[in-house]
């Protein structure tokens, strides 16, 4: 643009964190555009359209503009405007009067997707005394945790690059991070011949571009394993030398994937018996084999079961870090800058006061740190048990939207002590907070630097800040110095912070910023088959043990036994399904799920964004047509659709590439866009919030190893009785 | 004509994810309802076997051009150094015959009545810059060059394609 003023800065567009590089154009001092940072290695100048959304995002109307304290009740969304040291001073004193009364765990923190300051969370967190850093439970610590106590490896990704075959299973590879590497990477792999196998219950675009299409019912990817596993072991496509060599439990393993035949596995998931045994066949039979394994995995009581039986089919059909396989990372030559999580002062008696462990508490700390689950920690509020939290924070995380079971969230939220929203734009569940503070976007601030694995940049302020707010990384240190932390915070100075992480790399911020578009590390030459290392990583438990006690892969978990659980994977239902719950068919007659992302929104935001809502402008129930049509339901009609535990309202999107018996939604809606006039949706029932259709019995809907909330329940649907958009507060 | 520029798009290598309406949109500031670039979806098949191809289309910038024909303003001209087809809003009164002529749907018409398209992004090109869908499509299923560039690209393409099919079939 002729005289626009180039900024070399991240995008701020998606999570987690380490974004790509852009050049911010400002014109006048006003941010128009973005262009791509051809500079670094991560998007190589490329970028996805939330990346150009930017501009229309950081001046949306929805911004927060100052602090704010809530008058009136609970739940009425009225506010008065506070200073910034008004709201910190509140926020500060609650928490020191309530670390006295009840104890500094009586504080829980609400995980963000991961992003750079959530490290400066847990700094908070372990300054004041309280464990409780809460997940989600239904996002990459769910499989990381599988994959690690299985491999030793808690993300060993598909090589792309040399694959012959690439299995996506419960993915959306391309929406899921459109300008990163890897899109490139498997168009060219396609192109080169690559086969490509889709493993999804629907077939979203992307991986549309798969020449097979395997469309298994929600929530069964487990039972897909274990009869993949039967193939394998019964027809001898295993790599002998690797089992006998490197596996712990293999002959225990071949006893106990018998009765998971393909034919047993087909009433289940709803693949036929013969296209198990096909894509079984071909992936114990292709030497350069990959599994690009996701999210969709994480949502199902089974969870832990899917992903244990993947990595163990990934360990012995011999396609673990091998090329073309499922490799684990060499890293680059840069060294990692210093994490300010203080990792060091973890004991066990901190790992016994966690409110809600997200994994049993043996298993404690996991790669990230010490962990609660978001709803266990407002569960808590409402029974009591093993304590109530007293103060939530939600920074940049929504629980209504980002967790399971908004209906308990919201009775949890009334009755709440202090409930403090930290965010760039309104959330969701904002009305019930006592303070709210504003923070920066990512354009509105110089700091922190970012990292990938091999590429570190400072980051540059775009534009000054468009209200009464600082940073979100500023709001920490101020906040722990107002508590008297400010040992552990630098006395509030963010240059002294970034300059203690940036010690290992030898230089400061100032060096830092010489660079304008960062520097790049030589990466260290791929080296396959590191099993004597990799087989004996250390665990991030208090005690250093390694992952895999006996140094191998750990098809019997020995760890996981001595807990009481099970030492071999295992099939176990959704809640509500076909198979399981034969008898709530009569009234909900269609399997439901939702999925996490899509071409241009995530998570819970970004639908205010208009330039994005032009392209997906309406929450959307995808069904097959012929499904649609026996109800007398026509593309883009409202529909009414209700589980066991709540209902939706949504416009009928018809697709020929989902499962006949199934029906899915996009997770994380309900803001509305002002510019287009488009109204919000209700946050419970008779929205477009798939969170309150699952059930949320701790008894039943939870993985008992890893915390995952159900996504899976039985539905019916039917036309709306009124049809058109539902405007503000007018349910149709 | 000196060269005549154009766009070349791989459909196989197309993801459909937008990125490149939004740099399109973004860069010339399009208002709500108007695309200049559109990708579109198209499903095919049927349960299991089934597929889904996108298109990314804008203007092609024919060498021929229907529009320039049909304009009673000469509105629309193709510039004879790059062939890049652009419109004059000063001339244009949006009678949309345009629209009618143009074989693809092209032409739009915003707010003020006037007709708008892909200008090949002519003022980044006359820098020496790529076109802004271009630059940020992150599978590169968008080339620009001229035709002459872009014609001898696919056939290398089309021909690695074919010699690699052959080399599996043996």
């Amino acid at each position: 643009m002729i005289g626009s003023h180039l900024i070399p800065t991240f995008c701020g567009m998606c999570g987690p964190s380490a974004g790509c590089g852009i050049y911010a154009h400002v014109l006048n001092g006003k941010f128009i555009r973005i262009e791509g940072m051809k500079e670094c290695p991560l998007n190589r100048g490329r970028n996805c359209p939330k990346a150009h959304a930017a501009p229309e995002w950081v001046y949306s109307p929805d911004r927060l503009r100052y602090p704010m304290r809530r008058k009136g009740k609970k739940g009425e969304g009225r506010f008065e405007r506070i200073t910034w040291d008004e709201a910190l001073d509140t926020i500060a004193a609650t928490l020191k009067d309530q670390k006295d009364k009840f104890g500094p765990e009586s504080l829980a923190i609400l995980s963000p997707a991961r992003r750079s300051y959530s490290d400066y969370l847990y700094r908070f967190l372990m300054a004041h005394g309280s464990p409780n850093y809460c997940h989600s439970g239904i996002c990459a610590m769910q499989n990381a945790f599988s994959f690690a106590y299985t491999l030793g490896a808690a993300r060993p990704e598909a090589d792309y690059e040399k694959s012959d075959l690439i299995i996506i299973w419960g993915k959306q590879p391309v929406y899921s991070g459109a300008s990163k590497g890897s899109t490139r990477l498997l168009v060219e792999a396609k192109e080169r011949g690559a086969r490509i196998v889709a493993i999804k219950p629907s077939l979203e675009p992307d991986a549309a571009l798969a020449e097979i299409w395997v469309p298994i019912r929600p929530g069964t990817d487990a039972a897909l394993a274990l009869a993949m596993l039967n193939v394998i072991v019964r027809e001898g496509l295993f790599d002998a030398d690797f089992v006998s060599q490197w596996c712990y439990g293999f002959e225990e393993l071949t006893r106990h994937v018998q009765k998971y035949t393909p034919a047993w596995a087909e009433q289940i998931t709803g693949v036929p018996e013969d296209q198990i045994h096909d894509v079984a066949r071909l992936y114990g039979t292709t030497k350069c084999a990959a599994i690009d394994y996701g999210n969709g995995l994480e949502h199902a009581p089974s969870a832990s079961d899917a992903a244990r039986s993947i990595a163990i089919l990934i360990a012995i059909t011999g396609h673990f870090d091998r090329l073309g396989g499922n490799v684990v990372a060499v890293g680059s030559t840069m060294p990692l800058p210093k994490s300010v999580h203080l990792k060091e002062r973890y004991t066990e008696e901190w790992v016994d006061k966690l409110v809600a462990p997200e994994f049993p508490k043996p298993f404690q700390p996991f790669i990230e740190g010490t962990s609660s689950t978001y709803f266990g920690a407002f569960e808590s509020v409402l029974t009591g048990k093993p304590y109530p939290v007293r103060t939530i924070i939600a920074p940049g995380t929504q629980p209504t939207v980002s967790t399971r079971g908004s209906k308990r969230v919201v009775e949890a939220l009334q009755k709440l002590d202090f409930f403090v929203v930290i965010d760039v734009m309104g959330t969701a569940e904002m009305a019930y907070a006592d303070v709210v503070v504003p923070v920066a976007t990512p354009y509105e601030t110089d700091h922190p630097f970012e990292f990938t694995s091999n590429w570190i940049m400072a980051r540059n302020k775009v534009i000054e800040p468009l209200g009464e707010y600082k940073s979100m990384y500023e709001l920490w240190l101020d906040l722990g110095v107002r508590m008297g932390y400010g040992d552990d915070f630098w006395n509030g100075s963010m240059e002294a912070s970034q300059n203690e992480q940036l010690a290992p790399l030898g230089m400061t911020i100032d060096d830092l910023r010489v660079h304008p578009t960062g520097i790049v590390y030589p990466g260290k030459p791929m080296a396959y088959e590191k099993y004597a290392q990799v087989f004996s990583t250390p665990s991030p438990l208090l005690k250093n043990r390694p992952f895999l006690p006996q140094g191998k892969v750990a098809i019997y978990n020995t760890t996981f036994e001595g807990e009481g659980f099970s030492p071999l994977p295992g099939w176990r239902e959704p809640i509500e399904s076909l198979t399981a719950t034969p008898k709530l068919l009569q009234a909900y007659p269609l399997v439901f799920s939702d999925f996490h992302t899509s071409k241009v929104y995530n998570a819970g935001w970004l639908r205010n964004v208009p330039y994005l809502r032009e392209i997906l402008p309406f929450p959307t129930i995808h069904m097959h047509p012929d499904t649609a049509s026996v109800r007398g339901i026509g593309e883009g009609d409202w529909v009414i659709v209700e589980s066991p535990h709540g209902w939706m309202r949504l416009k009928a999107e018809l697709v020929p590439g989902i499962r006949p018996d199934t029906v899915m939604a996009l997770h994380g809606w309900w803001q509305g866009c002002q510019e287009l006039g488009l109204a919000g949706f209700p946050i419970l029932d008779g929205g477009a919030n798939t969170n309150n259709m699952y059930c949320v019995d701790p008894d039943k809907a939870f993985d008992p190893l890893v915390t995952a909330m159900s996504s899976q329940t039985l539905v019916e649907v039917r036309k709306a009785p009124r049809q058109g958009e539902a405007t503000e507060g007018k349910p149709v | 004509m000196v060269k005549q520029y154009g766009f070349d798009f791989d459909p196989a290598r197309c993801v459909q994810c937008h990125a490149c309406e939004m740099a399109c949109k973004t860069l010339h500031s399009a208002e709500r309802g108007v695309r200049w670039r559109r990708v579109v979806g198209i499903w095919s098949g049927t349960f299991p076997a089934i597929a889904n191809r996108s298109v990314s289309f804008s203007c092609v910038h024919c060498g021929n051009p229907p529009c320039v024909a049909a304009c009673p303003q000469g509105a629309i001209r193709k510039r004879p150094e790059d062939g890049i087809v652009v419109v004059d809003q000063e001339k244009c009164f949006g009678c949309h015959l345009c629209l009618m002529a143009c074989p693809f749907g092209v032409p739009q018409f915003g707010a003020n009545g006037k007709m708008q398209k892909c200008d090949l992004c002519v003022d980044l090109v006359t820098q020496g810059k790529e076109p802004a869908c271009v630059a940020t499509c992150p599978a590169e299923a968008l080339r620009f060059g001229t035709l002459q560039e872009l014609s001898e690209e696919a056939t290398r393409r089309s021909v690695r394609r074919i010699a690699e099919k052959s080399d599996t079939a043996r």
